[in-house]
């Protein structure tokens, strides 16, 4: 139960998305863009989440698309997370999203939603941080195509009333040799502890993670060490744990020692596997 | 025709299946409001005001309820305000109630109360508390009214007392050749009932309190609002529909009371209050903690000498059940073992933590997590095998318990028996740890179980057997039918025992206390037991009238007839007799005259020979019997990761006989998989001010599907003689060996001795580290 009333629009255009956004912000009504509603409705019976206006965008055709166009391969913000797992174009983005939430919820949550969201975990982000994706942001000034890095790559950085339209990626790296492993506080369910993905593209290894710290992330710096072959593994591990971007969380999931501890495993054993000794 | 020992459907089981049964938040009444709980977010503070204007001032908004001085409220102890008054002493305590149209609106308003806070010192650890000198939860502990056998302790925070002394376990200690000493500790957690509390109250105009709620104790909402609030008892009417799940969690009574005071403040009218999954999870009685010091010692070929106990129940911050919680865990304060020499002290003890109600197996698994995670190491200090220690150690008729009641094949299942079929089935001879891999190793832990029920010496169950004019019965009991399938376990005794088909035995699922004879309360595996020897006496009331009339009829004696198939024949020529319908309703001769009437059977059962504990030495009867049973678990663990799935989980209980065979399997599988939950990961993550983290199924996770280990299920049968068919309790047994298995099977694979619950992998690395660091 969501204890406060709430206006619904269901624009057609990114445009009209846009302009409805910012005359309802001007009433004071905190608008929210609403995809598959999964936060606004687990959210705002907490009142964490309280807005008097949520505007759909699915109808907007930019946030469906879910095709090859030339050598690259368009997702929209509005794809559910089951859709793009069943059609299965981005294996990597497959096997990570299938990690979120349970199928139920997925039926549900969209990749914009999961990008945007409040929920910090964000992981099908890493899919996308791995493949230098590019993103289609709509604002008042039109549309952009910016690279995710400049938007994605840590805490969202999206200003107000902007709409994720889609990511586009190419089709080249959705076949990179790839990992991803989501290891929880216990068993099968649950946030993560650590989500990693990682590709191997020309003999480096790339490496996003989502659980680490309060967003997720890709750190060009730790991969440089990650990727110093002249010294041991265990060196390159310790040294890209220096470069870490941000303390390690400590929340009920665990503490930042034992993060740590996993962590060291995890990157011992995506090396391996991505370095195939 | 038999009924009994089939797995005949469940009584409620299409209703189910269909989508179709109907709880307590499906019902509504014309005029009905609703209300909402503002909870505190502090675990201990001084409320310093409450600002309830904008709230009280909504369209729609009829009542904003605060905390008042009295009356106070609780099942032992009288220490709580239902709603807080002055204080709040933890997180979810309710600090206000709204009445509106809606529960919407009553939501809304409930956030815009403005409520400011002095914080105080929070207590949170049951060994902190009990130290000299420790802030107090209640100063006016001395003043609370306390019900009898009870033993608070002024001015300290310690709300009940039992001590347990059998033999002389000082002296023995000084005779055993060697000893193990432990300490264990888990946090309060939640039961995760899929139904949430709920609960509607009206007050009528002559005064009559009408209430639906979700409860496994209608008759003492019944009995305690009568006493709380001056209200004649039968001026109370309760109904209770099919309840979704209660582990315990709905055995006390909390929202009832919240909802009545609302119903009040509104002139009556009728109010539903609905707990959200917060509010159930943090404001509704939790599973209780537990800190504990267990000392074993024996001879040097693995006799057991002596037992000493310290178990500090995490009362929280009301007593309610957690006395009682408390004497039960020194009750049965050892594993099921022959020692002669015991020495307990359990106590429950207040806290700023979310205050217990029982749970499923009532204090046993806690304490059997601490008692056998001992034993582990007792039989690791002899060199001995565990499960060995337990065979040669194992109590049987003849030997004395705790309370130094002496066992007799009949008060005692056969625990050798059990622990022979839990070897064979866990295949324990090929070794307790095997190496699977470089890092990987499976082992086995073990745990024995027992337990009584430490229910009121008084409680009693009755049943109602009532005609339908065409020989089918209507049977009416006051167990709530929470999920155990008792009340088809009943009709299939009264099918079994006026030989008839069970599908001719409509059972009444719902419970109205003004109509339906009392269940004291559906807790304690008491069900089958109690209201199944009301329904015996109920059927034999029935076979006596049927005797009565068609004795008349056919000229003959009673003694001559015999009952079965729906008839009632002469037992030298049964083709002379008369079909039920012919005489249930009375019976009508030829001519037009008419004798008898429709035939009601009565039946009622009292537990016997019950006694209270001695205070100095415990010595005492709680409960009929013992159901006893070995549990194992086996679990593949990784030595690098200390990660673990639980492959296998295995359950041998004597339950006496077998009466429903796959319902019986269905309440072991089932508890089984809550014990593997509660031990693998159920927990309150408390900050250090004790707000509950984790309040949401985001992130308080019971197990899932996909996360169960297969689960074998066993029956030992040694019948219990006074009880129906010689069945024994077995709703809670699945569950109270699992948390000691699990950690006797992950101290072995890890090499470390594990005795925090839950065994998440961040736990043992935790212990491991510290080993590590200390050597």
């Amino acid at each position: 139960m969501i204890p406060y009333d709430f206006e619904y629009y269901r624009p057609t255009t990114a445009m009209e998305a846009v302009r409805m956004f910012s005359a309802l912000d001007g009433q004071g009504k905190s608008p929210h863009y609403y995809a598959g509603g999964t936060e606004i409705i687990t959210l705002g019976r907490l009142n964490i989440v309280r807005t008097g206006a949520v505007i759909d965008i699915k109808g907007i055709r930019e946030c469906q698309a879910l095709e090859f166009a030339q050598d690259e391969l368009v997702l929209g913000a509005g794809l559910t997370l089951t859709k793009l797992e069943d059609a299965n174009p981005f294996p990597l983005l497959s096997k990570t999203a299938s990690e979120v939430a349970d199928r139920t919820a997925r039926n549900q949550i969209t990749l914009g939603g999961n990008l945007c969201g409040q929920i910090f975990y964000r992981e099908a982000t890493l899919p996308f941080l791995l493949t230098d994706s590019r993103v289609a942001i709509a604002g008042t000034n039109g549309t952009r195509q910016l690279s995710i890095h400049d938007v994605f790559n840590g805490p969202p950085r999206l200003s107000k009333g902007e709409i994720l339209l889609n990511l586009t990626t190419s089709r080249a790296s959705l076949a990179l040799p790839h990992v991803s492993v989501k290891i929880r506080k216990q068993w099968k369910t649950g946030y993560p502890l650590i989500t990693a993905a990682a590709v191997r593209m020309e003999d480096r290894i790339r490496v996003a993670f989502s659980g680490l710290c309060p967003f997720p992330f890709r750190s060009f710096a730790m991969e440089e060490a990650l990727n110093e072959r002249t010294f041991l593994a265990e060196t390159r591990i310790e040294r890209a744990i220096l470069r870490l971007p941000a303390p390690i969380l400590n929340d009920s999931e665990g503490s930042p020692e034992y993060r740590l501890f996993v962590l060291r495993n995890l990157l011992a054993d995506i090396l391996s596997e991505m370095e195939g000794d | 025709m038999h009924a009994v020992g089939q797995s005949v459907y469940r009584k409620d089981g299409w209703d189910k299946v269909t989508g179709t049964a109907v709880y307590t938040d499906d019902m509504r009444m014309a005029g009905m409001l609703h209300a909402a709980l503002r909870i505190s977010p502090y675990a201990h503070a001084r409320i310093k005001t409450v600002d309830w204007e904008e709230a009280g001032n909504m369209t729609g908004v009829r009542a904003v309820l605060l905390g008042e001085s009295a009356p106070l409220i609780g099942e032992e102890i009288r220490d709580r305000p239902p709603i807080a008054y002055g204080k709040v002493r933890y997180h979810g305590e309710p600090v206000a109630v709204v009445v509106a149209d809606t529960p919407m609106l009553a939501r809304d308003a409930a956030d815009r109360i403005r409520v400011e806070y002095e914080p105080l010192p929070v207590l949170g650890s049951p060994s902190a508390v009990i130290q000299p000198g420790a802030p107090l939860v209640h100063e006016r502990l001395g003043q609370y009214e306390v019900s009898p056998k009870i033993y608070p302790v002024a001015n300290t925070n310690i709300a009940n007392r039992t001590k347990i002394r059998k033999g002389d376990a000082e002296k023995a200690f000084t005779e055993c050749e060697v000893t193990a000493e432990n300490e264990i500790s888990f946090s309060p957690s939640h039961h995760a009932a899929i139904e949430t509390k709920c609960c509607i109250v009206k007050i009528a105009a002559d005064g009559t309190v009408f209430i639906i709620t979700s409860s496994q104790a209608p008759y003492m909402v019944k009995k305690l609002l009568s006493s709380a609030f001056g209200i004649e008892v039968g001026k109370i009417e309760v109904h209770t529909p099919l309840v979704g799940g209660a582990y315990g969690g709905k055995a006390t009574i909390q929202w009832e009371i919240l909802a009545y005071l609302a119903s009040r403040a509104v002139g009556g009218k009728p109010v539903k209050l609905y707990y959200t999954r917060e509010e159930d999870i943090l404001t509704a009685p939790c599973h209780v903690g537990l800190d504990a010091r267990v000392k074993l010692g024996c001879t040097a070929d693995g006799k057991l000498l002596a037992a000493e106990m310290v178990y500090l129940f995490d009362g929280g911050a009301y007593a309610d059940k957690s006395p009682d919680l408390s004497r039960a865990g020194g009750v049965d304060c050892t594993g099921p073992y022959r020692i002669e020499n015991v020495s307990c002290d359990s106590y429950s003890v207040y806290t700023n933590h979310p205050y217990p109600g029982p749970f499923r197996g009532f204090a046993h698994s806690e304490v059997l997590f601490a008692f056998e995670r001992t034993m582990d190491l007792l039989a690791h200090k002899l060199g001995m095998d565990p499960l060995e220690l337990r065979r040669i150690n194992a109590i049987v008729p003849g030997d004395r318990t705790p309370t130094q009641v002496l066992l007799n094949p009949s008060n005692v299942g056969n625990l050798p028996r059990c622990l022979e079929r839990l070897e064979a089935l866990m295949n324990w001879r090929e070794g307790r740890l095997t190496r699977l891999s470089a890092r990987k190793v499976r082992a086995k832990g073990i745990s024995g179980i027992w337990k009584n029920s430490t229910i009121d010496p008084f409680a009693s169950s009755g049943v109602l057997l009532l005609f339908n004019p065409d020989g089918s019965l209507n049977l009416l009991s006051g167990v709530v039918e929470i999920g155990t399938g008792t009340k088809t376990a009943l009709a299939q005794m009264v099918a079994e025992k006026l030989k008839m088909d069970v599908g001719r035995i409509h059972v009444k699922m719902e419970v109205d206390t003004r109509t339906i004879p009392e269940h004291w309360k559906t807790v304690a595996s008491r069900g089958t037991f109690m209201a199944g020897r009301a329904a015996l006496a109920a059927a034999d009331d029935l076979i006596r009238q049927l005797k009565d009339i068609a004795s008349c009829v056919l000229r003959c004696v009673p003694d001559d007839l015999e009952v079965g198939g729906e008839r009632v024949y002469l037992r030298d020529d049964p083709r002379t007799g008369l079909p039920f319908p012919q005489i249930v309703y009375g019976y009508t001769y030829p001519n037009g005259n008419a004798i008898g009437g429709q035939i009601v059977g009565r039946g009622h059962y009292i537990l016997r020979h019950l006694t209270y504990l001695d205070p100095e030495t415990g010595a005492g009867r709680t409960g009929p019997e013992w159901t006893v049973g070995a549990q194992g678990v086996e679990v593949e663990y990784d030595e690098r990761d200390h990660t673990y799935v639980i492959t296998k989980a295995v359950s041998v209980i004597d339950i006496g006989r077998v009466l429903n065979p796959k319902a019986a399997k269905g309440q072991v599988m089932g508890a089984m998989s809550m014990g593997l939950s509660f031990a693998g990961r159920e927990t309150f993550e408390f900050t250090p001010g004790g707000i509950v983290q984790n309040p949401q199924f985001r992130t308080y996770r019971p197990l899932r599907f996909g996360e169960h280990p297969e689960y074998i299920v066993d029956f030992v049968e040694t019948p219990q003689l006074d009880a129906p068919f010689g069945a024994r309790g077995i709703g809670e047994h699945g569950l109270i060996g699992m948390p000691a298995a699990l950690a006797n099977a992950l101290s072995l694979a890890s090499g470390t001795n594990l005795n925090r619950l839950p065994l998440v992998p961040e736990t043992i690395w935790r212990r491991k580290r510290a080993s590590h660091d200390s050597l």
